[in-house]
C-alpha cells in the first residue's frame, strides 16, 4: 500500500483488486498478496510474538482468503475481511494452545548495526516490540488495529464484535499501559 | 506509531506455490468433470434399475451400490466446488458450458438409445438428461450475467481511479 493513498483511493483500490480477483485474473491474486502480507503478518507477528508463529497464520489467512474471495461481496471492505480472517486463526490457535505465547524475542541482529544512529533507532523499536508484546491480548490487539493497520473505530468494533465505546476505552487504557512498560524500560525521557 | 516498527517479512516463495496449486484451473474443472461423470453414471444406473425388472437380485444389489458411491462422488464433489474449488468468474463460465456439452451430449445419447431400443431405460435418463440440460443452461446464462457484472464493476472502479489520480 502507498503510504500517500487517500482511504477512499485505498478503499477504490481494494475493491479492483477483489473483482479482478473475483473474475479469475492471476495477475490479481500476486497484487492482492503483495499488498497485503506485511500488514498482516505484522498484526500476526506482534499478537503471537513469533516469526515462525506469523509465517503459519499467514498461510493459513491466504488459503482461506482464496478459496473465500469469490464470495466476498463487498470490495471495499477488504481490509476488516483479511484481518478478520487472522484473527478468527489466531484465536483459534489460542484455543488450541490454552496459553498466550509469552514474546521474549529481541531483534538482536537489528542491535548489531555497525551505524549508531540505526542502532539506536532499532532500539527503541525493540523496545517498543517487547512493550506491546507485554501487554494483554485486548490491548495489544486494538494498538496493532488502530496505529499499525489503521482501522476505525468502527471497524474494529465491527471485527471484535464490541460497541464503538468499548473500543474507545480499551485504546485509552492499551495507551496508558503501554506507556507505562516504556517507562519501566526507560525509553521515554 | 509507524508502521515501520517490526522487520519486514520477505514474501514467502511457498505463497506462490499455495496460489498456484489453489487456483489451478485444471484442478477446478477435473472436479466440474468428476460431478458430471458421477451424476451421469448415477442417472444412467438409476434408470436401469427402475425400469428393467428382469434383472436378478445380486444385480439389482451391485447397481444399488454403485448408484450409492455415484452419489458419493456427486456429493464430494459439489463440497470441492463450495469450500476448496470454488469456481471463480471466468472458471464458472467454463465450467458451465462443460457442464451444458455434457448434458446435451448425455440427453442426445439417452433419447437415441430410447428410440432405438424401445427400452423405458432410455426414456427415464433422456427425461432426467433433458433436465440437467436444462440446469446446465440456467447456470450458464447466471455464470455469463455475473461475470458481465464484474467486468462492468471492474471498468467503474478504473474509472473512478484514473479520475480521482487526475
Amino acid at each position: 500500500m502507498t503510504k500517500d493513498s487517500s482511504p477512499q483511493r485505498a478503499a477504490l483500490e481494494d475493491a479492483l483488486i477483489v473483482v479482478r480477483c473475483q473474475l479469475g485474473e492471476r495477475a490479481a491474486f500476486d497484487q492482492l498478496i503483495k499488498r497485503w502480507q506485511t500488514p498482516l503478518w505484522r498484526y500476526a507477528r506482534n499478537l503471537t510474538g513469533s516469526k515462525h508463529a506469523a509465517d503459519d497464520v499467514a498461510q493459513e489467512v491466504w488459503l482461506r482468503v482464496l478459496r473465500g474471495i469469490a464470495r466476498l461481496r463487498d470490495g471495499a471492505g477488504l481490509r476488516a475481511w483479511l484481518f478478520g480472517i487472522a484473527r478468527n486463526i489466531l484465536m483459534d490457535r489460542l484455543r488450541q494452545q490454552y496459553a498466550w505465547p509469552v514474546s521474549d524475542e529481541a531483534d538482536f541482529d537489528s542491535l548489531a548495526a555497525a551505524d549508531e544512529g540505526w542502532a539506536e533507532h532499532e532500539i527503541e523499536l525493540a523496545a517498543l516490540q517487547t512493550a506491546l508484546a507485554a501487554l494483554p491480548l485486548r490491548e495489544n490487539e486494538v494498538l496493532t488495529l488502530f496505529y499499525l493497520q489503521e482501522l476505525t473505530l468502527e471497524q474494529i468494533a465491527a471485527l471484535l464484535g464490541i460497541p464503538s465505546g468499548t473500543v474507545k476505552s480499551r485504546l485509552f487504557r492499551a495507551r496508558k499501559m503501554l506507556r507505562q512498560q516504556l517507562d519501566q524500560q526507560g525509553v521515554l525521557s | 506509531m509507524k508502521s515501520t516498527a517490526y522487520s519486514h517479512p520477505d514474501m514467502p516463495s511457498d505463497l506462490s506455490a499455495l496460489t498456484a496449486r489453489e487456483l489451478s484451473l485444471k484442478a477446478r474443472l477435473a472436479v466440474v468433470l468428476l460431478l458430471l461423470v458421477s451424476a451421469g453414471m448415477t442417472v444412467a444406473l438409476s434408470s436401469l434399475l427402475l425400469t428393467e425388472s428382469a434383472l436378478p437380485l445380486r444385480t439389482m444389489i451391485a447397481f444399488a451400490v454403485m448408484i450409492v458411491i455415484g452419489l458419493s462422488w456427486v456429493g464430494f464433489a459439489l463440497w470441492l466446488l463450495s469450500t476448496r474449488r470454488v469456481l471463480l468468474a471466468a472458471d464458472a463460465v467454463i465450467a458451465s458450458r462443460m457442464a451444458l456439452c455434457f448434458c446435451s451430449l448425455f440427453f442426445v445419447g439417452a433419447l437415441a438409445l430410447s428410440l432405438g431400443t424401445g427400452k423405458a431405460a432410455g426414456f427415464g435418463a433422456a427425461v432426467v438428461g433433458l433436465v440437467m440440460t436444462a440446469a446446465a443452461a440456467l447456470m450458464l446464462r447466471r455464470a455469463n450475467r455475473k461475470h458481465a457484472a464484474l467486468l462492468a464493476r471492474r471498468a467503474e472502479l478504473e474509472r473512478l481511479l484514473q479520475g480521482s489520480a487526475a
